[in-house]
């Protein structure tokens, strides 16, 4: 048997596809991966540290930048922290803008996602469109929001802007043009043979290392389990809306492209029963003095983020600042299981299996 | 084979479709209203009232005041208000808490400087911006 040199192969953390500035040691005999360790806190910025020192409104903007790709949920999830923690109520036509804007942050997401995924296989076409779709989703954030992607715009208690005149129409105009686009996708890609036979059976965990790994989000449900924390747990308004909990069960990288491409179908379908069920008045802010501060205790809140379960736990000694805030970053304990996926696998599965996993480096790195 | 012949056929219906991509720089890109640019200063609505200091996440205002010249007038002027651009990341708190709106948005965002120095904003510079300024207010 020809044996060959053990090479020692640094992947990022430049690299294109790692999607940010992840950083992977591999080492490879011959194509064959035998050892990999991920290194990440190239983006670390001590979100959580420097928190404690903010008060509650001036930390939502450092929330935009964990999550860059679907900063409404990392705003949310802060929001609804403060909110559990002081006992806020929140007025009904600001969860409804909450739910469309993070609903069509969820699909914005997983467009990027789709694209890159199919360009780190070598598809660029698919990048194109899914990145049409995205500016779109883009345009109607930035109108309503004022900023593309660090939108700031979740307040303690409501939101910030009401919905610009005209703006509900367009959203509702652009569902049935996504959903066209989506069986366009499946033309474009997800049909293609070749797609397919790079995804099927790669990457492959069992329901059991899934959750010992505590992976979430589609990475969890591909597996078959149940684990949409907007269906097992529903918060803000979901339980409103009639809609379907992506699940596999197969646990491949196949798999998971199939479960982000159906949340996408249902999140249209939220937005479509939100825009009409939308009250036609009512307040965008509740009742919230101008300084907030929690009273003293504890919080720990939970929702679904288009990367899994995203979770933010505050303590409180009852000042205008936190005492501690901890968020439970889906990409950071998705990305634990990867050393155990890349081992024994060719090295050109290797951004594939990455890819599948879907990480936010702002996330990560916190 | 047929899924590769279905997706050149998907590319190949495209190309009869209107062009997405924006013509900028050549054309300006069209901004909503609330888009968040550069802030625009009004030193006249100013009551130095400090709001927009404190909230600011990465405290890049420093603002003075200077007693009011009117000696029959309480209250205070600003005097000098500078803004470092640098560590400015956009989040419009300050035109959210300022009452009386001396702060507010603009569209302007193609800010490139030669050097560092050139972010750091003045009161006149702030004064002076006064292109597309932001209509819709949240008082
Ligand atoms: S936009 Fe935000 S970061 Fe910039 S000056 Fe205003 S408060 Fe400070
Ligand atoms: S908040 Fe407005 S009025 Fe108060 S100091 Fe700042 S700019 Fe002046």
């Amino acid at each position: 048997m020809i044996r060959t040199e053990e090479m020692l192969l640094n992947v990022g953390p430049q690299h294109p596809s790692t999607h940010g500035v992840f950083r992977l040691v591999i080492k490879i005999d011959g194509e064959i991966i035998t050892e990999a360790k991920p290194v990440i806190g190239y983006l670390h910025r001590g979100t959580e540290k420097l928190a404690e020192n903010l008060q509650y409104t001036q930390i939502i903007p450092y929330t935009d930048r964990m999550d860059y790709v679907s900063a409404m949920t990392t705003n949310y999830v802060f929001c609804h922290a403060v909110e559990t923690l002081a006992g806020i109520e929140v007025p009904e036509r600001a969860e409804y803008i909450r739910v469309i804007s993070m609903e069509l942050s969820r699909i914005a997401s997983h467009l990027v996602w789709f694209g890159t995924f199919l360009l780190d296989l070598g598809a660029v076409s698919p990048f194109l469109f899914a990145f049409r779709e995205r500016e779109m989703i883009l345009n109607f954030l930035n109108e309503l929001t004022g900023a593309r992607l660090t939108f700031n715009y979740m307040r303690v208690g409501g939101v910030k802007w009401d919905v610009p005149e005209g703006w509900l129409e367009k959203v509702k105009d652009f569902i049935p043009y996504m959903r066209e686009q989506l069986s366009g996708y499946h033309n474009l890609a997800i049909g293609n043979e070749i797609v397919q036979s790079r995804l099927k059976g790669i990457g492959k965990y069992t329901p059991k290392e899934a959750i010992s790994y505590s992976l979430s989000g589609a990475n969890l449900r591909c597996t078959g389990i149940h684990s949409d924390v907007r269906k097992i747990k529903p918060y803000s308004i979901y339980e409103h809306f009639n809609f379907k909990e992506a699940i596999r069960n197969e646990g491949d990288c196949w798999s998971r492209l199939e479960c982000r491409i159906e949340e996408i179908s249902e999140s249209l379908n939220i937005i479509e029963q939100a825009i009409e069920q939308f009250p036609k008045t009512g307040e965008i802010l509740g009742k919230v003095p101008k300084i907030i501060k929690a009273p003293p205790g504890e919080t720990y809140v939970s929702i679904e983020s288009p990367r899994g379960e995203i979770s933010c736990y505050i303590a409180s000694d009852g000042k205008k600042e936190p005492y501690r805030v901890k968020f439970r970053r889906p990409s950071f304990h998705n990305l634990q299981i990867l050393p155990k996926l890349l081992i024994g696998q060719n090295i050109s599965n290797l951004i594939v299996i990455l890819g599948a996993i879907d990480i936010i480096l702002g996330e990560v790195d916190g | 084979m047929s899924g590769i012949a279905k997706g050149f056929q998907y590319t190949l219906n495209q190309l009869t479709k209107e062009k997405v991509t924006y013509d900028y720089p050549r054309k300006p890109i069209p901004l909503p209203d609330r888009f968040r640019g550069i802030q625009k200063f009004h030193p006249e609505k100013c009551i130095v009232c400090n709001q927009c200091m404190s909230i600011c996440p990465t405290g890049c205002i420093n603002l003075t005041g200077k007693k009011h010249p009117d000696p029959t007038k309480r209250g205070k002027i600003i005097d000098t208000y500078d803004l470092n651009f640098e560590t400015c990341i956009l989040c419009d708190l300050c035109t959210e808490v300022c009452p009386t709106g001396a702060i507010t948005m603009t569209n302007n965002f193609e800010l490139a400087e030669y050097s560092r120095d050139g972010l750091l904003k003045n009161l006149q510079w702030l004064d002076e911006n006064d292109e597309n300024i932001r209509e819709e207010s949240i008082l």
